[in-house]
């Protein structure tokens, strides 16, 4: 049996906008296992930021069910939508999320030190002055600061060092489940082998779970379990990660592959069917299907008919209506 | 020969500090090849690409030594006025960003026009250059009724195409693409490349790819020179970079630092450590204080290139040997 972590049910944020409603995340439904990592890609403006926001309640969702089952009692299966904000407060430190850009999302104005311990002061975590230190050093380590960078500033370390303290101000609350909004996408590729692997230790040694947000396809590969692919707000994808680079089977998806360019002389100078035009707008979508405009299979019942979500086979769900 | 770089150093120079930027690099190229430049950030790149231009900023930054030669004159010796009839003319760029590269309150037509407005030595009417203008657009994928829009009415991937187009619009005889595709999704970059080598084939022009991706390298260049600390550490053509018995260490780590589509590795064996500061590099051969390699001497001496077939490696480990048999298992992939 599957020992599931989170629970998301026809989860949906729309933004108002003045040209009408912007659905970002539009019914998407999906169980994480704890200990696993889901990964989600898809083009920018496909909505992943806003999922993974939604689900920790940053954005208020729009509708649906976030089913938490944490490992104490109390918030074993508690609603996150419905939870008031005292509830939501005391789910919280389960609950954290590793920010995108490590250049904007620390205050310049704390040391290393004192943006650790933010979050244990903001939760009122510890008891005194002593154990807050205490916490810091050893997350410090974990995640592979020096203790000499204690006291040094953001602006005077490298992006993978603000990587890292980002990372440590999930960790330090000890959470369940960690969401990762492109957590290696501003740094280069040795930094972002370090960064990979120390979050996939880390994985292991305490049983997190994952929700990793990322457009780079061959990071989801090395790092997923289960591959969810998004467009325009709809999960269009979702398989096992091996299953889904060998049998892909929605147009989208064939299309985001063929477009990686590999390292490798093999694949030099050839172009596969490449995918004409570009992400429609999410404002007041069309019914049917939302990648109809861009798929080299469209037919006319794509364009009015309900997608259904359906399971080919065991694990691999597609919405495609061929 | 379209492009011979020789010996190349550039510095920035503050009140505080000298950044060395570029040390000794020594490149060239054959007209309509591409060129690949690899590198981690900081490893000095863009400055190759912008002092090839002569675009680097004029207060802080100096070349100490080294000669650009271009179709027969060395660039370093032009005066500004001379650059400016080469520059955007012979040879033009693609900048990283789209979004900041464009001048936002001119319409993409008009910045078009500006490079042929100002090349216009053979004396072309206002309406020849607005043909060329929208020849030019439809080239690289644009409708011609867009050219009286501006920057921000398009999308990050059209506004990379108008940037395209106005490198292109001149036809140069060399043209760097500074990180054309980071800044645009796995789609849109396919489609850019794509055009890209395309009008290459056109027009026959050669090609400087700077880029940190080595799948973007695969499938666009001939040569390849990998960048570390502002040093070519290997240069050689695709395949011996790619499927060479022997490497530099560097490359070595970076190519283990990929997450692969294919394999089943679950951990990744990245370099350790980081990119020496360029205010105070290290004595000896830049890449020893992360190399798993390194020797004695490597902390010591400044290692010399060893060539196999034009396949260039700065290291000290092939310099003992002498051969490359030797070195394999431990160099090799």
């Amino acid at each position: 049996m599957k020992d599931i972590m989170m629970d998301i049910r026809h989860l949906k944020k729309y933004f108002n906008t003045p040209a009408g409603k912007l659905h970002a995340v539009d019914d998407v439904s999906v169980s994480l296992e704890r200990g696993k990592t889901l990964g989600v890609v898809g083009e920018s403006g496909c909505g992943k930021s806003t999922l993974g926001r939604t689900i920790l309640c940053l954005n208020e969702p729009t509708e649906g069910e976030i089913l938490f089952y944490g490992r104490e009692k109390g918030s074993y299966g508690a609603n996150l939508v419905t939870a008031t904000k005292k509830e939501r407060k005391l789910l919280r430190p389960k609950l954290q999320m590793i920010f995108q850009d490590p250049y904007s999302s620390l205050n310049g104005r704390m040391t290393v030190s004192q943006l650790i311990a933010e979050p244990l002061l903001v939760n009122r975590i510890c008891k005194n002055r002593a154990e807050v230190d205490e916490k810091v050093v050893e997350v410090m380590e974990t995640v592979g600061l020096a203790r000499r960078l204690a006291m040094a500033y953001p602006h005077e370390l490298d992006g993978g060092r603000r990587q890292r303290i980002g990372i440590a101000r999930a960790l330090v609350l000890k959470p369940e489940f960690i969401v990762c909004d492109e957590p290696v996408s501003a740094l280069d590729v040795s930094i972002q082998a370090q960064i990979l692997n120390l979050l996939m230790d880390l994985q292991e040694e305490r049983g997190l779970t994952y929700l990793f947000i990322t457009h780079d396809l061959s990071v989801v590969r090395h790092i997923s379990d289960t591959i969810m692919v998004m467009y325009l707000g709809k999960c269009v994808e979702m398989a096992p990660a091996d299953e889904i680079f060998s049998n892909p089977l929605h147009p989208y998806t064939k299309a985001l592959l063929a477009a990686i360019p590999i390292p490798s002389v093999d694949s030099c100078h050839k172009r596969r069917e490449l995918l004409q035009g570009e992400v429609t707008s999410p404002i007041n979508p069309k019914p049917g299907c939302r990648f109809a405009a861009r798929c080299p299979h469209a037919r006319e019942s794509c364009r009015s008919a309900k997608v259904p979500f359906t399971e080919r086979t065991s694990g691999h769900y597609v919405a495609c209506c061929q | 020969m379209i492009l011979d770089i020789k010996d190349l150093s550039v510095v920035y120079q503050t009140d505080m500090e000298v950044v060395h930027a570029v040390n000794s690099i020594s490149l060239s190229m054959e007209q309509g090849e591409t060129l690949g430049l690899v590198g981690e950030t900081g490893a000095g790149k863009t400055t190759t690409a912008l002092a090839l231009m002569g675009l680097l900023p004029e207060r802080t930054a100096k070349v100490t030594k080294g000669s650009i030669w271009f179709d027969g004159t060395d660039l370093l010796s032009l005066s500004e006025r001379e650059l400016q009839r080469v520059r955007g003319d012979k040879i033009s760029m693609i900048f990283q960003d789209p979004m900041t590269a464009l001048n936002p309150v001119l319409t993409v037509g008009d910045q078009i026009a500006e490079a042929l407005l100002l090349h216009n030595v053979e004396g072309h009417s206002r309406k020849e250059i607005e043909a060329r203008v929208e020849e030019t657009l439809e080239l690289v994928g644009i409708p011609k009724e867009r050219k009286k829009d501006y920057p921000y009415q398009f999308s990050g991937g059209m506004r990379q195409r108008v940037v395209i187009a106005i490198a292109l619009v001149c036809k140069p005889d060399l043209l760097i693409a500074d990180e054309p595709t980071t800044a645009l999704d796995v789609t849109i970059q396919a489609q850019i490349l794509s055009m890209i080598c395309d009008l290459q084939r056109k027009y026959k022009t050669s090609v400087i790819m700077i880029t940190h991706d080595l799948g973007v390298v695969a499938e666009t260049c001939d040569k390849v020179g990998i960048i570390y600390a502002g040093e070519v550490v290997e240069y050689g053509t695709l395949a011996d970079i790619f499927e060479g018995d022997v490497h530099h260490p560097y490359t070595v780590g970076l190519f283990r630092s990929i997450p692969s589509l294919t394999g089943s590795a679950r951990r990744l064996s990245p370099i350790e450590g980081l990119m020496p500061d360029p205010t105070a590099l290290p004595e000896g051969c830049y890449f020893s204080p992360r190399c798993k390699q390194c020797m004695d001497i490597c902390k010591k001496q400044k290692p010399k290139v060893y060539e196999k077939n034009g396949h260039q490696i700065r290291c000290h480990l092939y310099q003992q040997t002498g051969t490359a048999g030797e070195m394999e298992g431990s160099g090799g992939r």
